[in-house]
């Protein structure tokens, strides 16, 4: 507001010193207002993405998770899975189980399997089923499938041909089986000294 | 008034038929009583850090612009050992920071055929490790990482250790799935060839 009583005055003067500092003025307040642009349209985007993606998948855990633990599913499931996810190898048979290539396309889309069973694990680990340390290796155990849906789509985003895809498809899938459980080791061993002090 | 709020404590577990109505009608409202005890630890633990986190982000995406980083794609298409990291490594992360899933897939136009699949691979696999510290780059796909992360607060212990293991344990990994990747679709590609050549002749 003060900006424009100011190059008003500056025009009706019209004399060079207020010419310039008219324009100073407009370049701050159009720099100002280019921030408060980005940052105000950052906000919308994410509360849009709030919203949109994020409370919606919360609403969608929490019912799982409320039916799971009330019922004593929970119980249930964590003697299945705690003993698996409590050792490389059971981790490694989890991630080899999610990474066949027939079953990995299955597994994929929208991530909704990892992330329940990303659910699971976290309430296993906060009861005190799993050791705290397995939280590492476990995010890529139950992920070797990540993509595995999309890969057609991923491709074509990147103007793949149609060879290309049809190498590219069973490529990915492939790889996921040999990739799959090396990221599981390197994960393992990269949690050597996580959360041990406790 | 104060009659009935006397007499309400001493009033009898109900039995019978409606009894066990009753019974059943609690255990129905307490098994979703659960679910939002659940929904409103997520709400107020996850969202208002989120909101701010990804509106710092968000801005400085914009600030920066989207442009800038396709310099680095068509410097990723060189063939050569040393450029491995660059393809495999920079452009995954710097396209799944930027362009987030699943825009950051359309970066591979810049790369030769062979190498689209395992840019593919390499980008794909980053969009979760980068979740601990960079949520805004695969908002829909959070609980990945938050399910797990939400049993180490349980636990009371700091998030920060596991976040950064998990995406420095990521860009291991993208690095040696584009790697293998590459390997395998070069011999398909191969493999394909020959065959279509053999159809023809």
């Amino acid at each position: 507001m003060s900006t424009t009583v100011e190059n008003e005055k500056a025009t009706s003067g019209g004399s060079s010193v207020m010419g310039k500092a008219s324009g100073v003025l407009v370049r701050v307040g159009k720099a100002v207002g280019g921030v408060v642009g980005v940052l105000y349209q950052a906000g919308r985007d994410t509360i849009d993405t709030v919203i949109r993606n994020i409370i919606p998948f919360m609403a969608f855990v929490s019912v799982i998770v409320g039916i799971v633990n009330y019922t004593g599913l929970g119980n249930v499931l964590a003697n299945f899975v705690a003993p698996l996810a409590s050792s490389l190898i059971g981790l490694l048979a989890i991630c080899v189980f999610c990474a066949i290539p027939v079953l990995s396309p299955v597994l994929g889309p929208g991530a909704v399997i990892a992330q329940v069973v990303g659910v699971l694990l976290g309430t296993r680990i906060g009861a005190g089923d799993i050791p705290p340390q397995y939280a590492l290796p476990a995010l890529f155990a139950i992920n070797p499938q990540v993509g595995c849906d999309f890969i057609p789509v991923g491709l074509a985003l990147g103007e793949a041909e149609p060879e290309t895809v049809e190498a590219g498809v069973p490529a990915v899938l492939f790889s996921r089986l040999i990739t799959g459980p090396i990221a599981v080791v390197i994960a393992y061993f990269a949690s050597f000294g996580l959360y041990s002090s406790n | 008034m104060s009659v009935l709020a006397a007499e309400t404590p001493q009033a009898e577990d109900p039995t019978g038929f409606f009894g066990v109505l009753a019974h059943a009608a609690e255990w129905f409202i307490g098994l979703f009583q659960a679910g939002a005890d659940n929904f409103v630890g997520l709400l107020v633990g996850i969202i208002p850090l989120l909101i701010v986190l990804l509106t710092a982000v968000n801005a400085l995406v914009r600030a920066i612009g989207i442009e800038r980083i396709e310099r680095f794609g068509a410097m990723a298409a060189r063939p050569g050992i040393q450029w491995y990291p660059v393809r495999y490594l920079l452009l995954p992360v710097l396209s799944v920071f930027f362009l987030t899933n699943p825009m950051c897939y359309t970066m591979g136009r810049f790369l030769p055929e062979k190498y689209k699949p395992a840019f593919y691979d390499s980008s794909v696999s980053f969009v979760h490790p980068i979740l601990g510290l960079f949520p805004h780059a695969n908002p829909g796909e959070l609980f990945v990482y938050y399910g797990i992360a939400a049993g180490i607060t349980t636990l009371g212990l700091g998030l920060g250790d596991l976040a950064v293991r998990f995406l420095l344990v990521g860009l291991v990994v993208i690095l040696i799935r584009g790697v293998v990747t590459e390997l395998i679709t070069t011999r398909l590609l191969a493999r394909n060839t020959t065959r279509t050549e053999g159809a023809l002749a």
